[in-house]
C-alpha cells in the first residue's frame, strides 16, 4: 500500500528552487512598491532627546519619514508566552524616548527606491543622552544598570520547576558533581532574511501582507491586534521561504509597520531585510548560564539534579521570549531516570536584542547541561560514559516513561539506538586506538551523547497559541487532488512528504497531488511549522482528513452501486464491494455487484456532478480536520563525535561522526537526512564557531558573517547516519518529528569529544564555542 | 578598545609639542580632518572624513586637551558622531626627548559605536594604528620646519613617502 511513503523521494520543491524559479517575498514585485528602510538606535541603552527628520523628508525620493511618535496607534510587538508574575514591557513598532538595544528601530523612511530610502537614513539627526548598559547576563541579576528603571530590578520572572526531593536526592548521593555552563548567543542565519511586502486597498479596506515567516495565520491574527484591523479584512501571504530556525516563528515589529505604512500611503510598500539587520534585530537563541549541580552513587546512578540558570531575554519580550526557558526545565531528565529535579530559572532583561526559539529552543541547552553532567559523572568515577548512560537508562517496556520534569515521554528504546551507534562506530576498537594515540601523543577524543527531545508541538493545553494542526483534502472534479494544510513549511518539504502521504492513502499518482499552504485566504487557520511538529501534528491532520473523505466517498459509492456501506472496501485508488459481504448482507441487489468497483476519481466526478449523491449528503468531495494530539512526542538518538585536536594551532579534525536517529515512522529517509544533516552543522557551528559578541558598552562586535562565524561547508564533516524506529503511540502515522534532532543531539557530542581529547591536560569542561585558541592556550600552557 | 604605540620623531620636543597644540597643525596633520576650530580654551570643533574599510563617513564632534603639562604631555578627549556611528574616546600623550629625537608613547581607550562597531571592529584596530603613524609622520614633518618658514605639504604622496621614509630607518637601525 505504501508506493511513496518511506521511500527515498526527491522533494518536489527543488526544480523550482534550484533554477531560481521559486517566489520568495522580494521576488514578489507590485506596480508602485515604495520601499521602506528602519533608522536603528547605535546606543545600547539611552534617552533619545531629540530626532530631526527634516533633512531626510525632503531627500530625493523620499515619500514619507515615520517615527515612534507617528505610530502610537500601532499596538506593542506581542509576547504570547503567560508565566505567573512576568514582566512585559511595552515594545513598540518605533522607539519613543527610550531605546533599550543596538538595533532597535527608531524610524523609518519610505521612498521610491530602497537606496534613496537607506541613504536618506544617514539625514536623519537623533541625539542621545546615554545611559548606563548591562550587557552580563549574571550582572544584570545581581542588580547592575537597570534596563526598565520602572520594574527596580532586571528579573523578567523567576521560576521553580521539578519534581521529587532534591534536598533529599542530592543527601542521599556518594558523589556531588558541580559545573558552571555558558549557553552561548548565537544567531539564526536563515538563508533568507526577513521580508515583508504589504498591500492596502483602500476602497476595499484589504491589507495582504506578504511575509517570510513560519506562522501565517498566528501573524494574521497578531497583525489584526496589533492594527486595530478586523482579521477578516486581513490576509497573510507565505511564499517560498529561505529557512528560519525559530527566527520567523515570530511577529516582529516591522511586519505590523510595514501594514501600517501602507494603509497610510494607499501603495504597496516593502522592506527587505540585510544580513546586518538580520544580525542585529532578528531574534537571537540560547543565551544561558547555568550551574549544575548532580548528585550520584559511586556505581553512576543519578539521584538528584539541580540546575540554576540565568536566562538573557535580552532588552524586550518577542512572541515567546520567556517560554524558552521553561522547555530546557522540562528535558532537564534527558534520558535518565533521575527521582528528582530542580530547576531554578532567572530571567533577566539585558541591553541587547530579545532571544526567543532557535532550532532546539531551550532543549539543545538542557541536552548539554544533562549530556556534560553524565560525563563530569564518568569522568568522577572513572567509569566509561557509555557505562553511565546504560546505568540511567528506563528499559523500553518502562515506557510511557514518566520524568521529575512532568512529562511522559512516549515511547523509546534508548539501548537500541545506543547499541547501534557503537557498533557503527565500533567503540571499542576506538578506545583502543585512542589510547594507542596517546601513547604518540596525539589528541584524540570521543564524544557521545544520548539524547531525547520533545517534538510534535503540543498538545493545546501546553502551547501558548494552540498545539494543534489543520488540513483539508479535496477531490477536484477531475481526479486531482488539492491538500490545503496549516503547517506552512520554510524549506522541510512538506510539498514533498503530505503529497506521498495522501497520495498512498488515495491510492493516486503523486504527480495528481498539489499541497497549498502559506495563504491565509486559501488554507484554513493553522498554527505553522515549528518545534518538529510538522509531520506529526500536520501530517497527521492530513491523514484523518483523508480518512473523513473516504468515508463520505464510502457513502457515495454505496449509493451509487445500490450496495450496503459496509460491503465496500477501499484499495489502492478503489472502491470494491466485497464479495463475502455482500453475500452475507443478504440484499440481491447487493449481491449482484460484487465485484464492482469505483475510482476515487469517478466518486469526485460524481459527487461533484451531484445527481448520484445520497440524498441529504452534500456535494463535492472534501473534508477538513483539526488534529489535537494528546501528548508531545520523544525522538532519540546517539550521537558519537571522534575529534583530534591539532597540537600546533589547536585546530580541531573530525575524524568519524556517527549519528542513530529514532524519530519515529519515516515518510521519507531522505528528507529526514536533510534535517539530521543541516541539524548537526548548526551544532558544530554552536560547538565551535559560533558566537554573538556584545562589548561592554552593547555594541553587537560580530555584526556581520566576517565576524559571525558560521561553519561553511569544508568544514563539516562525513556524517555516518542511521535510524531506529520506535513509532510514537501518540498519532496514528507513528512519527516523532526530526527538525531539531541535530542541534539538539550533536552539540554535547562535539564537545564531550574535545574534553575527552584533552583529558591528558586534566580538562573536565570546555565553554563554547571551542575556539583553536582556547585549545591551544590549554596544550602550550 | 585600548589603543598604544610609541614613535620617533625626528624634531625637538619643543617643536613636536608645539605643533601638536596648534589647530592649524593639527587640521593639516590628522588625515580626513577637514575642519578644526578652536572654541574655548583647549576646546576645538571639528569635521572628519574617516572610515575603516568599507565603512567611510564624516563625523563631526568635539576635541578637548587636558592636563597640558608643556613640553612633555597632555591628554587628548574626542567625540564625534557621523553616519558610519559614533567614536568616543581620550589617550594620554607622552613627550621624551632622547638624541635629539622625541619618543611619543600614546595610550588610549577608543570606543566605537553603530555600524563602524558592527562591521569595522575588527579593523579598527589597524586602522587607527595607521592613522597615527600617518598622523605622526605628519607632525614630524611640521616639527622639522622653523617657526617662520612656510608649512610642509601633507599630500597623498609626500604622506607616503614619509611614513616609508620612517619605517625604512626604524628598519635599519633595528638590525
Amino acid at each position: 500500500m505504501t508506493k511513496y511513503v518511506g521511500q527515498r523521494v526527491k522533494r518536489t520543491e527543488d526544480p523550482r528552487l534550484i533554477q531560481g524559479l521559486g517566489h520568495y517575498v522580494d521576488d514578489i514585485r507590485l506596480p508602485d512598491t515604495l520601499h521602506v528602510a528602519f533608522l536603528r538606535s547605535i546606543h545600547a541603552h539611552a534617552f533619545i532627546t531629540s530626532i530631526d527628520t527634516s533633512e531626510a523628508a525632503h531627500a530625493p525620493g523620499v515619500v514619507a519619514v515615520y517615527t515612534g511618535k507617528d505610530v502610537q496607534k500601532v499596538g506593542p510587538v506581542p509576547c504570547a508566552a503567560a508565566l505567573p508574575g512576568l514582566k512585559v514591557p511595552d515594545y513598540r513598532v518605533l522607539a519613543g524616548d527610550h531605546v533599550v538595544f543596538v538595533g532597535q528601530p527608531i524610524a523609518a523612511v519610505v521612498a521610491t527606491d530602497r537606496y534613496a530610502a537607506r541613504d536618506a537614513i544617514d539625514l536623519i539627526m537623533v541625539d542621545y543622552e546615554e545611559l548606563p548598559v548591562v550587557v552580563d547576563v549574571e550582572a544584570a541579576a545581581k542588580g547592575g544598570p537597570l534596563v526598565y528603571e520602572e520594574y527596580g530590578d532586571n528579573i523578567a520572572y523567576t521560576l521553580t520547576a521539578g519534581e521529587g526531593d532534591i534536598d533529599a536526592g542530592l543527601a542521599s548521593a556518594d558523589r556531588i558533581v558541580k559545573q558552571r555552563l555558558v549557553h552561548q548567543r548565537l544567531a539564526p542565519i536563515a538563508m533568507e532574511g526577513r521580508g515583508v511586502l504589504a498591500r492596502y486597498f483602500p476602497g476595499e479596506k484589504e491589507l495582504t501582507v506578504w511575509s517570510s515567516t513560519q506562522i501565517p495565520h498566528l501573524l494574521r491574527t497578531q497583525l489584526a491586534i496589533m492594527l486595530g484591523m478586523p482579521e477578516n479584512k486581513l490576509r497573510v501571504i507565505t511564499p517560498e521561504v529561505g529557512g528560519g530556525f525559530g527566527s520567523k516563528l515570530n511577529v516582529y515589529a516591522e511586519e505590523a509597520l510595514l501594514g501600517w505604512i501602507s494603509m497610510q500611503l494607499g501603495k504597496p510598500v516593502k522592506w527587505i531585510e540585510g544580513r546586518r539587520e538580520n544580525i542585529q534585530a532578528t531574534i537571537h537563541g540560547r543565551g544561558q548560564v547555568g550551574y549544575i549541580e548532580i548528585g550520584c552513587k559511586n556505581d553512576g546512578t543519578i539521584t538528584g539534579l539541580r540546575y540554576n540558570v540565568f536566562a538573557d531575554m535580552g532588552a524586550y519580550h518577542q512572541l515567546l521570549t520567556p517560554a524558552i526557558p521553561t522547555l530546557t526545565g522540562l528535558m532537564l531528565s534527558g534520558c535518565y531516570k533521575i527521582p528528582a529535579i530542580q530547576m531554578n530559572v532567572t530571567a533577566c532583561f539585558t541591553n541587547k536584542m530579545a532571544t526567543d526559539a532557535y532550532r532546539g529552543a531551550g532543549r539543545p541547552e538542557a541536552t548539554h547541561v544533562i549530556e556534560r553532567a553524565l560525563d563530569l559523572i564518568a569522568d568522577e568515577l572513572g567509569l566509561d560514559p557509555v557505562e553511565v548512560r546504560r546505568r540511567n537508562f528506563p528499559t523500553p517496556e518502562e515506557f510511557p516513561f514518566k520524568t521529575a520534569t512532568g512529562l511522559f515521554y512516549d515511547s523509546g528504546n534508548y539501548q537500541g539506538a545506543l547499541d547501534r551507534a557503537l557498533e557503527m562506530a565500533d567503540y571499542a576498537s576506538l578506545r583502543e586506538e585512542q589510547k594507542k594515540a596517546r601513547a604518540q601523543g596525539r589528541l584524540i577524543g570521543i564524544g557521545v551523547s544520548t539524547y531525547v527531545e520533545i517534538c510534535a508541538i503540543g498538545p493545546s493545553q501546553a502551547t501558548p497559541a494552540g498545539g494543534w494542526e489543520s488540513a483539508t483534502v479535496r477531490i477536484e472534479p477531475t481526479g486531482m487532488v488539492t491538500v490545503l494544510t496549516g503547517a506552512s513549511p520554510h524549506g522541510q518539504g512538506q510539498e514533498t512528504s503530505f503529497a506521498q502521504l495522501a497520495a498512498d492513502e488515495l491510492g493516486v499518482d503523486m504527480d495528481h497531488v498539489t499541497v497549498i499552504h502559506g495563504d491565509t485566504s486559501i488554507v484554513q487557520y493553522g498554527i505553522g511549522t515549528f518545534g518538529s511538529r510538522a509531520t506529526a501534528v500536520g501530517g497527521t491532520a492530513v491523514f484523518m482528513a483523508i480518512a473523513k473523505l473516504k468515508e463520505k466517498a464510502t457513502k457515495i459509492v454505496a449509493h451509487m452501486l445500490g450496495v450496503e456501506e459496509s460491503t465496500v472496501a477501499f484499495s489502492e485508488g478503489r472502491f470494491a464491494v466485497q464479495a463475502a459481504q455482500a453475500a452475507a448482507g443478504g440484499a440481491s441487489s447487493s449481491a449482484g455487484n460484487s465485484g464492482r468497483s469505483i475510482t476515487i476519481q469517478e466518486v469526485a466526478l460524481a459527487a461533484h456532478l451531484a445527481r448520484e449523491i445520497p440524498p441529504g449528503s452534500e456535494p463535492g468531495l472534501s473534508a477538513t480536520h483539526f488534529f489535537e494530539p494528546t501528548n508531545f512526542t520523544f525522538p532519540f538518538g546517539t550521537h558519537i563525535a571522534v575529534v583530534e585536536v591539532d597540537r600546533e594551532t589547536g585546530e580541531v579534525k573530525f575524524l568519524r561522526y556517527v549519528a542513530v536517529d529514532d524519530c519515529g515512522k519515516v515518510l521519507n529517509p531522505m528528507l529526514v537526512d536533510g534535517q539530521i544533516h543541516g541539524g548537526i552543522v548548526q551544532a558544530l557551528g554552536q560547538a565551535l564557531y559560533e558566537e554573538l559578541v556584545y562589548d561592554e558598552q552593547g555594541q553587537l562586535i560580530t555584526g556581520t558573517l566576517m565576524d559571525y562565524a558560521v561553519p561553511k561547508a569544508a568544514f563539516v564533516p562525513w556524517m555516518e547516519l542511521d535510524r531506529t524506529e520506535t513509532p510514537s503511540p501518540v498519532n496514528p502515522l507513528g512519527v516523532k518529528g526530526v527538525g531539531e534532532a541535530g542541534t539538539i543531539g550533536a552539540t554535547p557530542a562535539i564537545v564531550n569529544a574535545l574534553v575527552d581529547a584533552l583529558e591528558p591536560f586534566g580538562v573536565r569542561h570546555l565553554d563554547m564555542p571551542v575556539r583553536p585558541e582556547s585549545l591551544w592556550r590549554i596544550i602550550n600552557a | 578598545m585600548k589603543i598604544e604605540g610609541t614613535q620617533e620623531l625626528r624634531a625637538s620636543r619643543e617643536r613636536v609639542f608645539q605643533s601638536l597644540i596648534d589647530p592649524a597643525v593639527l587640521q593639516r596633520c590628522i588625515p580626513g580632518c577637514e575642519r578644526l576650530e578652536r572654541t574655548g580654551d583647549n576646546a576645538f570643533a571639528t569635521t572628519l572624513r574617516a572610515g575603516v574599510g568599507s565603512i567611510k563617513g564624516e563625523f563631526t564632534g568635539s576635541v578637548r586637551i587636558e592636563e597640558m603639562r608643556p613640553p612633555e604631555h597632555y591628554r587628548i578627549v574626542v567625540e564625534g558622531k557621523g553616519q558610519p556611528g559614533f567614536v568616543k574616546g581620550s589617550g594620554d600623550l607622552d613627550l621624551e626627548e632622547r638624541d635629539r629625537v622625541t619618543v611619543i608613547s600614546y595610550k588610549g581607550d577608543l570606543q566605537v559605536g553603530g555600524t563602524i562597531a558592527g562591521v569595522g571592529q575588527r579593523m579598527i584596530q589597524g586602522a587607527a594604528k595607521m592613522m597615527a603613524s600617518q598622523f605622526f609622520a605628519a607632525i614630524e614633518a611640521e616639527a622639522r620646519t622653523e617657526a617662520h618658514e612656510p608649512p610642509p605639504k601633507h599630500g597623498f604622496f609626500r604622506t607616503a613617502l614619509r611614513w616609508l621614509s620612517g619605517w625604512l630607518r626604524r628598519t635599519r637601525s633595528s638590525i
